[in-house]
């Protein structure tokens, strides 16, 4: 039987594969909805001295990453009637490539950065570089403005992930600070996004292109 | 310390009080003028007091309870202190009703605010102990005196020159922040005290980096640039003040070092003159070829600046060979030419400030004929502009002789300090003779003659406006007439230097100072009764009187006068290839010549060559980075994540 924390490691990593492949907003929001929750429970398997309110803390990050953000940005869809396409910049099967490189790159360079991280689970660090790198990629690689929000909470999960290790009470309090950081971000950006639709008639990133001096 | 941050207090509460009272505008200034002025009554007499009686007071405040910032007060601080606080009450009761004319209720509350900001912070600058202090304080500094410039916003130029010195005290800052680095990496230490064990390479690169920065805020010479910029679109009240006090916190930060760095090589010396002498004769030029009353004091005071830099360098050079007395004369001369020009200075601007304020013009071709009808402005402007130029028996005159004697006492030293003694002489000589023309130009120009124009027929008012004139005046005066006192003040303030030389038998100075004083004074008199002897003899007598310049003419026109520019022309030819001129003047030819026309405009020359060498460059290199700024977010991204990566594997 193996370790629970390293199979929900490796169930985050396969999502990521899944996001790189996904070619429609609403199932990339239940990608990254799912990737948000399996990401938000690792803590609960670590072995750290569980309290009440850590438990308590636990659950509220779950309920705003697994179901908070990803219930917004649908509604945000529907309310601005965006493209349910993606609209990439680098094509679907050569991001699933940089995808698998990716990872790859991650487990052999984790080593290397030599951070008293993760000490035990051999998939923690390389999921969670691959998580803030793949997070970066699709804020590259897409277009369409609400996929690059969804890139930018994929981001988030890596950072989360790292804090994981972290002792319990130090760890809430960075991640009640960053998950604020990030509703904050989410909310903003839907708001901008709304104009960018309302100016453009399309959240094509490529438009702001115009706004140059 | 306490009477010293009590009175820092109130003059705070001077600041923030009119915030709440600018509803109704007479109560709001009248609430400002009087608390600043009464702050700085308390810490002038604070101050003074102490210089008397001379022990260092040390005062540690916790920052957030994780930085101790620590004040000290020695006689150096006392000294400065007293310039500060004494030029900080004149203009804070010259701004009563010198703001009556601003509609803008809110505008002239914020002014106040920053003006108390901008007094607390110098005065903190000259008394803070560590680095942290010194650079927080002068960065408040800095802040509210660009936010006093930049008042009048509503002109174009007005914001430039903002924008100017801006860039030149956070470019001076970084310096000063480069010199404070390279101290603290050699002593691990934010506290001044430990410096003077570094070694003297360190020393010396220290001092140059912050001779720079300190010589930007003070406007040493092809550093000056912000200043005939920033005087005209300030206030004058706060012209006042910037020029009179607050480049001296660039004095002060040179001659602060100076003590805690404890290195007397004659480099520094040398360093000090050498900046002081081209400071003290382009300044003066340049001044003569300004059209704008305020640059020509601008000007002026970059000359200024320049005289007590070479006192400091005699004094420097002193040390450095020796000779107690070179070296007390020196720094006490620079010393109490800093009180001295900080007293005139501001007198100077409160007087541009009234002829600005009534006929609303600064251009000194405009003018003419005002001493008949602002007789107090004219006076002390007159007092102001006799003692600039250091003529006995006025204040100028006290400081600049002390460092004439102490240049003479260098005359008998070696080979280097001999030559720079006696440049120090000649370049002293040179600079009081130009900036007696040049202040006859002001003062012939503006004061006398005939109005130029129809602006220029108004009349003094505002009784807050006359009074700090006066007492400036009457300050020069006294200074002048009285030297001792202040001679004494001066050299209590050299103390922190820690020279140790004990006792100086300096009365025999003092005795000449004042004895030529004296002299000068009975001319006066003499003067005086001769005046006194005319009115009762022609009294009962008709006397004629006609316009000045009239020459015997029977339609004279105010064009006939002498103008700023014909007054100086001759002077401005023969230093031509430090002042570049430009002229427009179509020649005059046949024997019906159509209409002509001249025009001249002097272009400073370090502006040119800054702009040139350091400005055009800069621009190019980032014209040719134009296109990083692409306006494509997904690569803007990609930036991002480029520089994560270098950051983890490259640093």
């Amino acid at each position: 039987m193996m370790d629970p924390v390293d199979t929900l490691l490796a169930m985050v990593l396969l999502s990521v594969l899944i996001s790189f492949g996904s070619s429609r907003l609403p199932a990339l929001i239940k990608v990254i909805a799912f990737q948000g929750v399996a990401v938000s429970i690792v803590p609960l398997f670590m072995g750290h001295e569980m309290t009440w309110g850590g438990i308590v803390f636990t659950l509220a990050t779950l309920m705003i990453r697994g179901i908070g953000i990803p219930v917004y940005l649908s509604r945000a869809i529907k309310k601005v009637a965006i493209h349910r396409e993606v609209e990439p910049v680098v094509g679907y099967h050569a991001s699933l490539l940089a995808g698998l490189v990716l990872i790859v790159a991650a487990i052999y360079v984790s080593p290397k950065f030599n951070l008293p991280v993760g000490k035990g689970y051999i998939l923690l660090l390389p999921s969670a570089i691959t998580l803030i790198v793949a997070g970066m990629f699709l804020l590259m690689a897409r277009r369409n403005a609400i996929a690059m929000v969804l890139g930018y909470i994929m981001m988030e999960n890596g950072i989360y992930l790292v804090g994981t290790t972290f002792s319990m009470r130090a760890q809430h309090i960075v991640e009640f600070g960053i998950l604020l950081d990030v509703l904050a971000g989410v909310m903003i950006m839907a708001i901008i996004l709304q104009n960018i639709k309302k100016t453009f008639n399309d959240v094509n990133t490529t438009l702001l292109r115009t706004l140059k001096e | 310390m306490q009477p010293f941050f009590l009175s820092l207090l109130i003059i705070s509460c001077g600041g923030i009080l009119p915030l709440f009272l600018w509803r109704r505008p007479l109560l709001m200034r009248g609430a400002g003028a009087t608390l600043i002025a009464a702050g700085s009554l308390l810490g002038l007499v604070d101050a003074a007091r102490q210089l008397y009686a001379p022990v260092a007071v040390t005062a540690t405040v916790d920052l957030l309870n994780t930085v101790p910032i620590t004040f000290t007060s020695d006689s150096l601080s006392a000294f400065f202190l007293v310039a500060i606080f004494a030029v900080s009450g004149l203009t804070a009761v010259y701004s009563f009703h010198y703001m009556d004319k601003s509609d803008h209720a809110v505008r002239t509350a914020v002014h106040y605010l920053f003006f108390s900001l901008l007094i607390a912070a110098m005065a903190l600058v000259v008394t803070a102990d560590d680095m942290i202090a010194f650079l927080l304080c002068w960065e408040i500094m800095s802040l509210s005196s660009f936010f006093l410039v930049v008042y009048s916003y509503e002109k174009e130029q007005n914001r430039r020159a903002a924008f100017l010195y801006a860039v030149f005290s956070q470019v001076g800052a970084m310096f000063i922040l480069a010199a404070f680095g390279v101290m603290y990496a050699c002593t691990e230490s934010f506290a001044f005290a430990g410096a003077s064990g570094m070694p003297a390479a360190i020393k010396l690169l220290v001092f140059i980096l912050a001779m720079v920065g300190f010589g930007s805020k003070a406007g040493l010479f092809p550093l000056h640039i912000w200043l005939p910029q920033a005087h005209p679109a300030a206030p004058s009240h706060i012209s006042a003040l910037m020029s009179g006090v607050m480049i001296k916190t660039g004095i002060y930060g040179i001659i602060r070092l100076y003590a805690i760095l404890e290195w007397h090589a004659p480099v520094l010396g040398q360093i000090v003159l050498a900046a002081g002498l081209v400071s003290g004769v382009m300044g003066v030029i340049y001044a003569l070829g300004q059209k704008d009353l305020k640059k020509v004091l601008a000007f002026s005071s970059v000359e200024n600046v320049g005289i007590i830099l070479i006192g400091m360098g005699v004094g420097m050079i002193g040390v450095s060979a020796g000779k107690p007395i070179m070296a007390v004369l020196g720094f006490a001369g620079g010393l109490l030419h800093v009180l001295n020009h900080a007293l005139f200075k501001s007198l100077l601007f409160m007087g541009a400030g009234m002829v600005l304020h009534r006929t609303g013009t600064g251009v000194i071709d405009h003018l003419g004929g005002l001493i008949k009808r602002m007789p107090i402005t004219g006076t002390t402007f007159l007092i102001g502009a006799l003692a600039i130029p250091g003529l006995p028996p006025f204040n100028g005159f006290v400081s600049e002789f002390l460092i004439y004697i102490g240049a003479f006492n260098g005359i008998a030293l070696g080979k280097t300090n001999f030559v720079l003694s006696l440049l120090a002489i000649v370049g002293m000589a040179l600079i009081g003779g130009l900036a007696l023309a040049a202040f006859t130009r002001v003062f012939g120009i503006v004061f006398q003659g005939e109005p130029r124009s129809p602006s220029a027929q108004a009349i003094e008012q505002g009784p807050t406006m006359l009074l700090p004139m006066i007492v400036a005046a009457a300050a020069c005066v006294v200074i002048g007439v009285f030297p001792t006192a202040f001679l004494t003040m001066a050299i209590q303030a050299v103390e922190p230097l820690q020279l140790g030389y004990g006792r100086i038998p300096l009365t025999p100075f003092i005795q000449i100072t004042a004895t030529i004083t004296r002299a000068a004074v009975v001319l006066f008199a003499v003067f005086l009764i001769l005046l006194a002897l005319r009115k009762l003899l022609y009294s009962g007598k008709t006397v004629t009187r006609s316009g000045t310049w009239g020459c015997g003419f029977t339609q004279p026109s105010a064009r006939m006068q002498y103008t700023g520019s014909s007054y100086a022309a001759s002077i401005l030819a023969f230093f031509k290839p430090l002042v570049p001129i430009e002229e427009d003047h179509p020649p005059v030819i046949g024997r019906f010549p159509v209409k002509t026309h001249y025009q001249s405009r002097t272009r400073d020359i370090a502006e040119h060559q800054m702009d040139r060498l350091i400005v055009k460059p800069v621009l190019f290199l980032f014209d040719k980075l134009r296109w990083l700024q692409h306006g494509d977010i997904h690569l803007y991204i990609g930036y991002i994540l480029l520089a994560i990566v270098v950051a983890l594997f490259f640093v």
